[in-house]
């Protein structure tokens, strides 16, 4: 889903080997075909992230970050939060946020602190 | 009587040398007019005026608009001037227009050479009155409960609140006890053992103590009691008081699990999490901080960011006893929580004592934000949510 | 650290589920069948999702580690005076765990411990204990209580 120059991707519910792949293939290409200049992985119809959920949620950044643009992950529950730190799969290095709003403006910011990004020209 | 003229100079590059050291409060002097003629780091501090700036103004300056219009400066040193010594509260405004709850302290200066007009002493009070209101409705919510007796009383041992628990349990009312020593209730072996002040000492200490013990009821009857008491700290870190909760045990009839969570929720209600500015949030941390305690003070801190939007949260440790690296780790899982909720954390109340121990015992924060003072980590927190606000906004390249 | 059998003995006989773990979608039906237990013994939001979420790092485990990715998980209702909760033992014919202890060892990354993943879900949970050598396979019993 587009949201003026930021992407929004809803992760729902249990997420196998198998979604996993077909999530980031999609991630990948709708940044590549958009120009998105950020990317926001909404969790919060995520009830349960294990160590394995979390990897993926940062390799999803990462990769997002190669395209050239900015990523971050928002509505992570305060359940799931507290179940994160304690596993010891807490991200870290990778942006947060409560929720979609404040998420845009963290990726804004993220912008504005400037990562050298070469303007291929698609937008105003 | 002669005064000498240099004991004088000096006294008074002494006192003005004591004065600028000052930064916690505003101390300052007005001319007979109310024209303020001395400043210091402290005032600036508190008020985010610079010597040049304030030099020459009145103190009106300092007053919202409609108690600047209503005169209310001129008569409060009207006030002083008759009185000799006057002391208000109220609403004061920064420089930058930001508003404060100011404690004030007006004293006429009568006789001095060079020195006529008022001293006046500012303190910002905003803290303890936030702390004080949120008191009064918790106070309001410890009358409704029946179960447990949960008062408050001061550092002298006089009791300053009470509620329905308590009457049930001892048969008191409250005009019954309301400024009456806490050794009323307790034994005459007990009271005069001062087994009261040992318990405020272990309080204080250890950040709570538990006891069982027997008390007197007000028909002369004895029961045996759990009691819990915890110090109340005030935002400096100084004790102001004692919140006691007690349960008759007499009979065994409380073993209940649910009692147990019940005592417990209470116990969490006096360190409760406190909106002190929209998307900042305060967790006063009072008390020992074992990992069970932890755990619920983590749910709530997290509960409360994600139901007012929070974007920073203030972890007030002024009320923790020590801090060991037991106690460090739950501060950073705490910290690493809020910061999946989007929200940036700091530490504040970090005593002397306190940041030399952690340094010895080899603590490492990381980037954690850290202020000595509530009021430091409050600017700082209002700078972080403005920061946030602007860029959030602007178009930039 | 509790044994298998003190934590078996703390539970009551109550109702039980088994569930083959021997493909992914059976992680999900771990993780459905110790939501409904831990609801039904009436533990919180935090408390569910913390053995939940133990309960899929285990059952994970299983199928990336144990010969063949073949175990069983057996949940239940547990109960201990007043307390209710819920127990999980997690059991595989896999080479087992030749270093226990290097295992179980409390670094704060899931990257290192051998990769198990076994300190983080022990401190998610109220109770855990582990048995397993070279040969013998093994077996991780879990227990969260409604506090």
């Amino acid at each position: 889903m587009r949201m003026g120059r930021d992407l929004l991707v809803t992760l729902q519910g249990d997420l196998d080997d198998v979604r996993v792949e077909s999530v980031e293939r999609l991630v990948a290409s709708e940044v590549a075909r958009t120009g998105a200049h950020g990317a926001l992985i909404d969790v919060s119809g995520v009830d349960v992230v294990d160590s394995f959920v979390a990897q993926v949620l940062a390799r999803l950044v990462r990769m997002v970050r190669l395209l050239g643009a900015e990523a971050a992950i928002v509505g992570i529950r305060p359940a799931v939060a507290i179940t994160l730190v304690g596993l010891g799969s807490s991200m870290p290095g990778v942006s947060t946020a409560l929720n979609a709003e404040q998420g845009m403006a963290r990726l804004r910011r993220m912008r504005a602190d400037g990562s050298v990004r070469i303007d291929h020209g698609k937008h105003c | 009587m002669a005064v000498d003229p240099v004991a004088v100079v000096e006294d008074l590059a002494y006192y003005t040398q004591m004065v600028n050291t000052i930064t916690d409060y505003a101390v300052i002097h007005l001319d007979r007019k109310g024209v303020i003629r001395s400043w210091h780091a402290g005032a600036e501090h508190l008020t985010g005026y610079s010597a040049e700036e304030i030099i020459g103004r009145t103190a009106a300056v300092f007053y919202t608009v409609p108690d600047a219009a209503e005169g209310l400066a001129e008569a409060d040193l009207r006030a002083a001037a008759k009185a000799g010594r006057y002391v208000t509260e109220g609403w004061r405004l920064r420089k930058d227009g930001a508003p404060y709850w100011a404690s004030v302290v007006l004293t006429a200066l009568r006789d001095q050479p060079g020195s006529a007009g008022f001293g006046m002493v500012v303190r910002d009070l905003t803290m303890a009155r936030e702390q004080a209101l949120t008191l009064r409705s918790l106070e309001q919510l410890f009358n409704s409960i029946a179960d447990f007796e949960v008062i408050r009383f001061d550092c002298d041992g006089l009791v300053r609140s009470w509620n329905t628990g308590a009457q049930k349990l001892t048969g008191y009312l409250a005009e019954e006890v309301i400024g009456r020593h806490m050794s009323m209730f307790y034994t005459e072996d007990d009271a005069r053992s001062g087994l009261l002040d040992r318990e405020m000492a272990g309080a204080v200490r250890n950040g709570s103590v538990e006891a069982e013990g027997w008390r007197v009821r007000k028909d002369g009857t004895r029961f045996w009691a759990n009691i819990v008491l915890s110090p109340i700290r005030d935002d400096q870190g100084e004790v102001a008081g004692y919140v006691k909760v007690a349960r008759d045990l007499t009979e065994r009839r409380d073993q209940s699990r649910l009692v147990m969570q019940q005592r417990d929720e209470i116990l969490e209600l006096s360190t409760p999490v406190i909106q002190v500015w929209e998307k900042v949030l305060v967790l006063p941390l009072i008390g020992t901080l074992d990992s069970g305690r932890a755990a619920r003070l983590t749910e709530s801190l997290l509960e409360r960011i994600a139901a007012d939007q929070a974007e920073v949260v203030i972890l007030d440790i002024s009320g923790v006893p020590g801090i060991d690296s037991g106690v460090a780790q739950h501060l950073l899982e705490t910290v690493e929580a809020a910061r999946l909720m989007g929200a940036d954390s700091i530490l504040s109340g970090v005593r002397p004592d306190t940041a030399q121990s952690m340094v010895h015992l080899g603590i490492d924060l990381g980037d954690l934000h850290s202020r000595a003072s509530l009021k430091d980590a409050l600017q700082l927190a209002l700078r972080l949510v403005e920061a946030r606000a602007r860029s959030g906004d602007g178009v930039r390249a | 650290m509790a044994s298998i059998a003190d934590i078996a003995a703390a539970a009551d006989l109550l109702p039980i589920t088994s569930v083959a773990i021997e493909g992914e979608s059976d992680l999900l039906r771990v993780r459905s069948t110790t939501r409904a237990y831990a609801r039904q013994a009436g533990l919180g939001v935090t408390g569910t999702t913390k053995v939940v979420t133990a309960a899929s790092e285990l059952a994970r485990n299983i199928l990336r580690h144990a010969t063949g990715g073949k175990g069983v998980a057996t949940v239940r209702e547990a109960a201990s005076g007043q307390r209710r909760g819920v127990q999980a033992v997690f059991t595989d014919n896999g080479p087992g765990i030749a270093d226990l202890d290097a295992a179980m060892r409390s670094g704060f990354s899931t990257a290192g411990s051998l990769g198990l993943g076994l300190p983080g879900s022990r401190r998610l949970v109220d109770e855990f204990a582990i048995d397993s050598a070279p040969g013998s396979g093994t077996r991780v019993a879990i227990c969260q209580w409604d506090r």
